[in-house]
């Protein structure tokens, strides 16, 4: 066993040869990995469950519930912001938490960069949307800031994830010992 | 690849990222604006159009004018489209504006295979929306971005964004007014006139007043100007 002894007769072991910096820059505070890639993986089957349900019920001419009443749903349903280029929103939303689960399962740098640039996207054009209903259509549907508030969680935690680790496990640059695969 | 190199590249991608959110509220606002779809053109063009006109029910202008402009249409139906952007604009500017006459348009659907259904849930669309005073605004925002007949455009999302376009302020009381029954007797009523009238299709245009009556069948606007001479 690799060691040395210090003040007498305890054996104190090797700390890992190649650690990490951000994590130690970031302080205790700092989420392991594998915690961000779990939180990350649950909030994009969220996503796609909720994005599933608005594409399954306007696939068949429907409008989503609102289960607070009103008729804001039906009018985001309805409106022409609905679809992009022809393709239901809801439909791209589920493309978008699919890879955004998928990113959260894979790990290394091009899962964490592609996460980071997945959310991005998602969170931009669902802060559009958002806009679009308060000002422009006067409609607020509860599944569309259901689904806007966990873009918004996953752009957070794959930022946290990028930032904080990315080049974690570079030859030379450290690696880090909390990383594991969700 | 040192932790720079791979800062470098994250920067980058998430400029990229950026870039991509732009690109897709393009789409979004920019739209196809080929027609039957419901990024709607000429929103602006119609408001102007109508701008300070009285809308009574289908009628526009002053439903007590001598002479009366009687349409009868199918929105889905292109040589209606015609009459509505080559003729109306005039008919609208010339005639109806002045106080010469009033103009109503009546829905009589006639494409499609019965039970004629998108021309019938147009013409109802169009009946709900002036209940709240929108009704011609509808009809012409319509025609301005009508689809090729019978394929399916007429869905709910693109009657709704022809109110939106319209003006109809309560889009939850429209869609409410648009299932009403009294429609249904409106279009068997019209249709009965049409049958009585012996009109051979849309659209076709009855002036009426003192003088009498006349009967067009897709008239220029000289035609109908004359036909309100020859009835004033």
């Amino acid at each position: 066993m690799n060691g040395h002894r210090a003040r007498g007769a305890r054996i104190v072991p090797d700390p890992p040869p190649i650690r990490t910096k951000l994590p130690a820059r970031y302080g205790p505070v700092m989420p392991s990995e594998r915690a961000v890639r779990t939180v990350a993986a649950l909030l994009a089957l969220a996503g796609t469950g909720v994005a599933t349900y608005i594409a399954v019920v306007e696939a068949g001419g429907g409008a989503p519930q609102c289960l607070a009443g009103g008729h804001g749903c039906q009018v985001a349903a309805d409106s022409s912001y609905s679809h992009l280029a022809g393709v239901n929103v809801a439909v791209l939303g589920i493309a978008g938490y699919a890879l955004l689960l998928l990113c959260a399962l894979a790990g290394g740098d091009v899962a964490r960069v592609a996460g980071m640039a997945i959310a991005i996207v998602g969170f931009g054009y669902s802060a559009y949307l958002t806009y679009v209903e308060l000002f422009v259509i006067d409609a607020i549907c509860e599944w569309c800031v259901a689904s806007g508030a966990l873009m918004t969680l996953l752009l957070v935690a794959n930022l946290v994830r990028a930032f904080g680790y990315l080049g974690a496990g570079l030859v030379g640059a450290g690696h880090d010992p909390t990383a594991g695969h969700a | 690849m040192d932790r720079q190199r791979l800062t470098q590249i994250a920067s980058g991608v998430v400029f990229l990222a950026l870039c991509a959110v732009a690109v897709l509220i393009v789409v979004s606002q920019a739209g196809g604006g080929s027609g039957g779809d419901t990024d709607l053109e000429d929103v602006g063009l119609v408001r102007d159009q109508l701008k300070r006109i009285q809308q009574r029910g289908t009628v526009l202008g002053d439903p007590h004018a001598d002479v009366k402009v009687i349409e009868y249409a199918d929105l889905q139906w292109p040589i209606c489209h015609d009459l509505s952007v080559d003729v109306a604009p005039d008919l609208i500017s010339q005639v109806v504006r002045t106080g010469v006459a009033s103009y109503d348009l009546r829905q009589w659907p006639v494409i499609g295979d019965p039970p004629l259904e998108q021309s019938t849930d147009a013409a109802k669309a169009a009946l709900a929306a002036s209940q709240q005073g929108r009704y011609w605004n509808y009809v012409e925002l319509f025609y301005r971005n009508q689809g090729t007949e019978e394929s399916g455009y007429v869905t709910r999302a693109f009657m709704t964004a022809i109110a939106r376009g319209a003006g109809v302020k309560d889009i939850a009381q429209w869609n409410r007014d648009r299932q009403l029954d009294r429609w249904d007797a409106e279009l068997a009523r019209t249709a009965s006139e049409a049958d009585s009238l012996d009109l051979g299709g849309t659209p076709s245009v009855v002036v009426e007043g003192p003088g009498g009556q006349r009967v067009l069948t897709a008239p220029e606007f000289d035609d109908i100007e004359n036909a309100i001479q020859e009835v004033s």
